[in-house]
């Protein structure tokens, strides 16, 4: 009888727990959008228990595939065979673009050279340029640096200023934004390309094609180098779901103030 | 034959002992099904560490074959020499993705003979120190020094590559970039030495006393003896020590994943280190997390990772010979 | 003289071999005393009075009394430096004053269409206040005296009090009467410039005091407070004080910074101007504003972490790396101490044997990354269908399989034969004298192995990359399927803050705490085993 009462007691006290154990949340992707991520789920760390994966906007999409995670974040759209394979397993992706990134071109700030068209830029990635001093600069080699080929941040700078050509092979390769950041800071012939959010008085960001990045030339789409960032979920989420809240937190005054905190332009903006 | 005289009911202490000494199978059954099922169990549970070996192989296996044969026969040919043999590395491109690692392969290797080249000088001079030099109390320090150096994370020496050492190799020494291949060859080597020093010095030590001896008889110092008698008597051990280092070097991810650049080519002048290489290792941490599963880049990377599985046998294999040989020699003497 | 020439290379040689070893501890201290000394500052450093206000907003620490008082204290030491700047911004922030007009108007609109107006009334009053917030907004755009002064008597024109009596357009009739009092004060040329100076002086004033008492309080954690410690706060003092300028150098190929105060009489951007007393000011009077004082943040190794490891410490870090490395030894110690008995004991010389001790050292040589690759092909993807805590733990264990078993078979092997001996002579069978003599004879050895594994269990990051690790995970609560969840970890995270997010590069201390702490933890197992080990050599050799 005893043992009955023990077990009985154990049962309700192991299911209580679970019953009480916060809803789950897991989102995984970018690690542009990462920062994003994690902001949004310290604001919701009360209502659910979220993890926060940041593995690249390939490992998103293909977790949200096999059905791993709940949201999917994304630097950019999902590719054809990503959104194909989808459909095939019977998930329906839908974008919630949730803020704006410009991805700007940096150098050090003790380079007199502070603006360049587009067209210099992709020649000086694919390595036919090679010093400063062709590009109205210092008698100093140029000293290239891109993110590594699989990020969100490399396929915008790749299609909107490379035109899709290859990179030259004397370009350097980081994983990350704080990487690209702390090189381009230390490294007097440096040029790269960060996210809007990176910009500061360590950095130079040059004009393209006249246009300077700021926030309001992104929102308003005149700087050529912009791109949306995007959360993709299975479906619509269920209205007043969590996977709904935490998909239309960007639309909140606070969403927005998140999103600009960390350096990116809301999407209303303007 | 003297036996136990006294009788068997007297005394129940004394009963196991007219026993006699060897039972037949049917008289001790369980005894022997014990045995013989207890040596089972043990066997199968070490026979675990075989079958983890085998199913390494075989799961890195499956993955990357769907890259190697995909096609007919002259497909899968040209591809993999384009793998072996090109130097241009562009997965994701959307059209004609090129999947060239032969600048990948030999940054490994670059970075590998750099770091050996650093590593084995100092420490098979260190491993001489040890052996022969050091008294007593000088090598009970030393041994825990090198067993910390080998015990620090590989973390924690890649975030000292890339905070410590590269600004300084910026600032102090003018490159023009912190990150590249020397940066990554001079963390690896401080990585190696520790196994390079234990080993060597072991192999040194089994060379017994009487060869030393004999060449301190003949009126030879001590650095004309190490170097002429026992480095060569001990070479095989030696070599097999520069194998395992060169292994453990080989291997090492993240210290290279965060120090050497990951520029994708084959440093220019090919003396010039202080230009950026990428490594297999890098290549597959980096690239792994943003692929889409069950696509050629993913198969791809899998073949990379073959290649090192296949690099670190066949440098096992070749270790484990030199140290039989050795074990032979200095036993033979 | 051939005797004299090989005296001296034997001397060489001498010299070199202990060169190397001096080269190696040279490099031990030269990797371990920068990364302490730079992980030291984020458990003992000055922490000023925001630093506590956040240990008891977030973590409920801390004397709340105490605390109350110093704020008052501090509020008011900055209350001087707040009025100089109100005083200073009012005719320049025209965004502000920009803003407001928009309000008010959107107001207006909407009080008029509460009151259901008719149509043409709507549109003719509405068309009026758009007329008189348009002259306010070309009135603080412009930078022109004559131009404002011109708006400013456009909206006088338009002034009618019965119309637009007690609606919000009174009040932009008020803003024009202040603001055509305010330009009388303000050199409008140089607006331009002290906006952009201004925002950067407000921006860095905001990073050592945090938010007002009257603003409201922001979402973001880290935007909640202003410099916590008194070293980040004396950083942002000289980026608030000093401004630096880029100025091509002499042969005019590069530029070059100059640093430039900027209430300096010359060059700085707002000499002369009201401004120019708050840099003084701030300097003199910074430690009142802050209250610097000696903390010893020990919590830092328990505390959770704000996103971004911004505040907090590293708490789920160290929990996730010893969830896992336990785990992998629950998994691993068992088949390694088995399989090395077995290897020991029982296994003749026969080929199988061979092919066994063969894949064993194989094991020990697999690449940490190929480990990774395989703990995604075969744990995740067929045993727990997602990464988490139990696969990166299987992929740990088959990591350290072959540590244990090395170091476990040599302390068997070492055990005296005697023993085993003696053992047999009392007429115990091989188990039995295996399972009660050697294996405790052999214990301070295996358990040297086991500390060994555990260090570079811990202290591995390629395995567990892809099959479990996450840098932002919940705490493991042990209520649901714990195992199956990720997890946070002390090497990935390392990792993770020295190339991941934004937030890495501000707080460098943090990032250096992370690996000081991974490194004290793995010295410190290490360290034990050393010990255990010289122990037990004692042990045996006074045997």
């Amino acid at each position: 009888m005893k043992t009955i009462k023990i077990v009985a007691l154990l049962a309700v006290v192991l299911t209580a727990t679970h019953a009480l154990a916060a809803e789950q949340l897991q989102i995984d992707g970018s690690t542009t959008v990462g920062p994003i991520g994690d902001a949004f789920a310290e604001a919701f760390k009360d209502k659910a228990s979220i993890t926060v994966s940041k593995t690249g906007s390939g490992d998103g999409a293909a977790a949200l595939l096999e059905g791993r995670c709940d949201i999917a974040m994304m630097s950019r759209f999902m590719k054809d065979a990503e959104f194909k394979a989808a459909v095939e397993k019977g998930i329906m992706p839908v974008a919630h673009a949730i803020a704006m990134d410009g991805v700007c071109t940096v150098v050090h700030p003790s380079n007199p050279v502070s603006a360049l068209t587009s067209e210099q830029i992709r020649d000086i990635y694919m390595c036919k340029i090679t010093n400063w001093k062709e590009v109205g600069g210092a008698d100093m080699p140029i000293v290239v640096i891109s993110r590594d080929t699989s990020s969100g941040t490399y396929e915008t700078f790749e299609g909107l200023v490379m035109n899709k050509e290859k990179m030259g092979d004397c370009v350097e390769y980081v994983n990350s934004n704080p990487q690209m950041h702390a090189r381009v800071k230390s490294t007097i012939g440096a040029i790269g390309y960060v996210g809007l959010g990176f910009l500061d008085r360590n950095v130079k960001a040059l004009k393209v094609n006249d246009v300077i990045p700021t926030r309001s030339t992104i929102a308003k789409g005149i700087y050529p180098v912009s791109r949306p960032l995007f959360l993709f979920t299975n479906g619509y989420p269920k209205l007043g779901s969590m996977i709904f809240q935490f998909c239309t937190f960007h639309l909140t005054e606070e969403g927005q103030e998140i999103i600009e905190d960390k350096g990116f332009v809301a999407v209303t903006a303007y | 034959m003297s036996k136990n005289t006294s009788k068997p009911s007297s005394n129940p202490a004394a009963a196991q002992f007219s026993r006699p000494l060897r039972l037949s199978v049917s008289q001790d059954l369980r005894g022997l099904l014990a045995k013989n099922i207890g040596h089972g169990i043990l066997f199968s549970i070490t026979f675990v560490s075989v079958l983890a070996v085998m199913a390494i192989f075989y799961f890195v296996v499956q993955e990357s074959v769907p890259f190697i044969f995909k096609g007919g026969f002259r497909d899968s040919l040209s591809r993999v020499t384009e793998f072996l043999t090109s130097t241009a590395w562009y997965p994701q491109k959307e059209e004609n993705p090129e999947y060239g690692a032969l600048a990948i392969i030999v940054g490994s290797l670059y970075v590998t003979f750099c770091s050996l080249i650093i590593a084995v000088p100092i420490g098979v001079l260190a491993a001489v120190f040890l052996s022969d030099i050091a008294p007593f109390s000088v090598r009970q320090y030393c041994k825990p020094i090198i067993e910390i150096l080998a015990a620090i994370p590989s973390v924690a020496y890649g975030v000292f590559a890339v905070m410590v050492v590269a600004p300084w190799m910026q600032k102090t020494l003018g490159f023009s970039t912190g990150t590249n291949a020397i940066n990554a060859s001079l963390i690896l080597s401080v990585m190696a030495l520790p196994t390079i020093i234990s080993v060597a010095e072991d192999a040194l030590s089994a060379i017994g006393r009487e060869i030393r001896e004999a060449s301190y008889g003949l009126g030879a110092t001590r650095a004309e003896t190490m170097i002429k008698v026992v480095i060569p008597a001990a070479h095989s051990g030696i070599i097999a020590a520069v194998i395992l280092g060169m292994m453990r070097a080989i291997g090492e991810t993240m210290v290279v994943w965060m120090a050497s650049g990951n520029s994708s080519r084959i440093p220019s002048p090919w003396w010039d280190l202080s230009q950026s290489v990428r490594t297999m290792t890098a290549t597959i941490a980096g690239e792994l997390g943003e692929v889409p599963k069950d696509t050629d880049h993913y198969y791809v990377l899998f073949a990379i990772g073959l290649l090192l599985l296949i690099f670190t046998f066949g440098l096992n294999m070749t270790s484990e010979f030199f140290m039989t040989r050795f074990k032979k020699k200095s036993r033979g003497l | 003289m051939q005797v004299r020439i090989r005296q001296a290379w034997n001397h060489l040689f001498t010299i070199l071999s202990s060169g190397s070893i001096v080269l190696l501890v040279a490099a031990l201290l030269l990797f371990l005393i920068p990364m302490l000394r730079k992980g030291i500052p984020a458990v003992v450093f000055r922490g000023t009075v925001e630093f506590r206000k956040m240990q008891a907003e977030l973590f409920d620490r801390g004397d709340t009394m105490a605390l109350q008082k110093e704020t008052e204290q501090t509020w008011q030491a900055r209350q001087e430096i707040y009025t100089i700047l109100d005083h200073f911004s009012r005719g320049i922030d025209t965004e502000k004053l920009t803003d407001e007009a928009k309000d008010l108007y959107r107001d207006y609109g909407q009080i008029l269409r509460y009151q259901e107006t008719p149509k043409e009334q709507y549109t003719e009053l509405r068309g009026r206040a758009k007329e008189i917030r348009d002259h306010l907004l070309d009135a603080f755009e412009s930078t022109d005296k004559d131009e404002i002064a011109a708006h400013l008597d456009a909206i006088e024109a338009l002034r009618d009090e019965a119309a637009f009596s007690g609606t919000p357009v009174e009040k932009m009739f008020t803003m024009t009467g202040d603001f055509r009092k305010l330009i009388a004060t303000v050199d409008l040329s140089k607006r331009d410039i002290f906006a952009d100076e201004l925002e950067v002086v407000k921006e860095e004033l905001y990073n050592l005091f945090g938010p007002r008492p009257d603003e409201q309080t922001p979402q973001l954690a880290m935007k909640r407070f202003g410099a916590t410690r008194w070293d980040v706060a004396e950083k942002h003092l000289t980026f608030l004080v000093w401004q630096e300028k880029w100025i091509p150098s002499d042969d005019g190929q590069t530029l070059v910074a100059k640093q430039v105060r900027r209430d300096d009489p010359l060059e700085g951007s707002f000499a002369g101007t009201e401004l120019a007393p708050l840099f003084s000011l701030t300097e003199k009077i910074l430690k009142d504003t802050m209250k610097p004082r000696f903390t010893l943040y020990w919590q830092y190794f328990i505390d959770d972490s704000t996103p971004g490891h911004y505040f907090g410490g590293v708490g789920p870090e160290v929990l996730g790396t010893l969830l896992l490395t336990l785990l992998a030894m629950c998994f691993s110690i068992p088949l390694g101490v088995i399989s090395a008995a077995y290897l020991v004991e029982y296994a003749g010389d026969n080929l199988i044997v061979k092919i066994i001790r063969i894949c064993i050292n194989t094991l020990a040589g697999v690449p940490s990354i190929v480990y990774g690759l395989f703990g995604m092909a075969f744990f995740v993807a067929y045993i727990t269908k997602q990464p988490g805590v139990l696969s990166a733990s299987m992929t740990l264990a088959l990591l350290v399989l072959p540590v244990i078993i090395r170091a476990s078979e040599e302390a068997i092997r070492a055990v005296p034969q005697t023993y085993r001996e003696a053992a047999m002579g009392l007429g115990a069978g091989k188990f039995r004298s295996f399972l009660t003599v050697t294996l405790p004879a052999a214990g301070p050895g295996i358990l040297t192995g086991i500390i060994l594994s555990l260090s570079r269990a811990a202290g591995e990051t390629a395995p567990i990359l892809f099959a479990g690790a996450a840098a932002l995970a919940p705490i493991p609560d042990f209520g649901g399927k714990w195992w199956l969840q990720e997890t946070r970890a002390l090497s990935y995270g390392c990792y993770d803050i020295t190339v991941g997010d934004k937030l890495a590069m501000m707080v460098p201390h943090k990032q250096f705490g992370m690996v000081m702490t991974l490194i004290i933890l793995v010295l410190c197992l290490n360290v034990i085993a050393i010990v255990i080990r010289s122990r037990m050599s004692k042990k045996l050799r006074g045997m």
